[in-house]
């Protein structure tokens, strides 16, 4: 069954791969590298004329559909008590969508590295993909973990914190209420001081890694900032423009 | 480590860090130079430094860099 499910998807993602190749606009580039042999193969015999097109991806399915749920496992902990079948369909859907994305990019392949290490990433960003949207929906973030309300109990001052140490965390405090953008606020809340997944948070507020990671440095920076006014500069700060 | 050092490490924004985006096209390539014994921040520093901080980012390196350790390069006519 799990066989006739591959072959199947294969068929179809080389099928729908083929439409899409034709529709994208290709712009002859000089390769960047000489890819080595092996490689050099693997992008032939994926090309969908081929005589052993049909081989090259089965191979290459089954490669990443082993890679897929090897990262599945490493990610465990995140995946609540998804097992068993259901956690073999998610490689399954992990394996499938990498293979089309590279049958789609196989020319933009450059030889920078090996073909196998290319295809690698392309399910390993498959898997974190799945493995934060499955979070996100199994395991929705409460109005605490993106509400700013106090500093966690490991940044608090203690009784015995000397003078500076209590004026440098007051000093924090106000800059996070006072100098943040409220997105700004809740990126920086969420991820650095309550340890929400990047990704899971780009779900959340409907946006993507990139974006938020862009939010979360600039809150940083201009945590820094504030602190280096208020006379509390940090040790390395290089954070500063 | 230090109470300032753990303050430093929450606020770190490093100049210089690529980004999320900037490691995606050149992850491969970047596992490569690790494979080789090489280090890769001398190609690609942006992304070394934002590997440090980003834990999304390195997530998807671990992964890339053991799948390549564990499944190897393959041959398609094997």
């Amino acid at each position: 069954m799990r066989s006739n499910r591959s072959g199947t998807v294969i068929g179809l993602v080389t099928r729908r791969a083929v439409v899409l190749l034709c529709r994208v606009v290709t712009v002859e580039r000089p390769p960047a590298a000489t890819p080595d042999r092996t490689s050099r193969r693997w992008v032939e015999q994926l090309h969908s004329g081929h005589p052993r097109h049909e081989h090259a991806a089965a191979r290459l399915h089954d490669v990443l559909h082993r890679a897929a749920m090897h990262e599945l496992h490493r990610r465990r902990g995140r995946l609540g008590a998804l097992a068993g079948p259901e956690l073999d369909d998610v490689a399954q859907q992990c394996a499938d969508d990498a293979l089309m994305k590279i049958l789609v990019r196989i020319d933009a392949f450059e030889g920078r590295s090996r073909f196998t290490t290319w295809a690698y990433a392309f399910v390993i960003f498959e898997v974190s993909s799945k493995v934060a949207r499955h979070a996100w929906r199994h395991h929705p973030l409460s109005r605490d973990d993106l509400t700013w309300d106090h500093l966690p109990d490991t940044l608090t001052p203690k009784p015995g914190d000397q003078a500076e140490r209590r004026e440098q965390l007051a000093a924090l405090t106000k800059a996070i209420e006072e100098d943040l953008t409220p997105r700004q606020r809740e990126v920086f809340v969420a991820i650095a001081l309550n340890d929400v997944p990047i990704d899971v948070l780009a779900l959340e507020l409907g946006s993507n890694r990139n974006a938020i990671y862009k939010n979360l440095f600039d809150a940083r920076r201009r945590l820094r900032a504030s602190l280096a006014a208020a006379g509390h500069p940090l040790p390395e700060d290089e954070g500063h423009a | 480590m230090t109470d300032l050092h753990r303050l430093d490490e929450l606020l770190r924004a490093q100049e210089g860090d690529a980004g999320c985006a900037a490691g995606v096209p050149i992850m491969g390539q970047y596992v490569e130079i690790e494979l080789r014994g090489e280090d890769p921040s001398e190609r690609f520093p942006g992304t070394a430094i934002h590997l440090r901080v980003c834990a999304g980012c390195r997530a998807d390196h671990d992964g890339v860099l053991d799948a390549a350790r564990r499944f190897g390069d393959l041959d398609p006519e094997e």
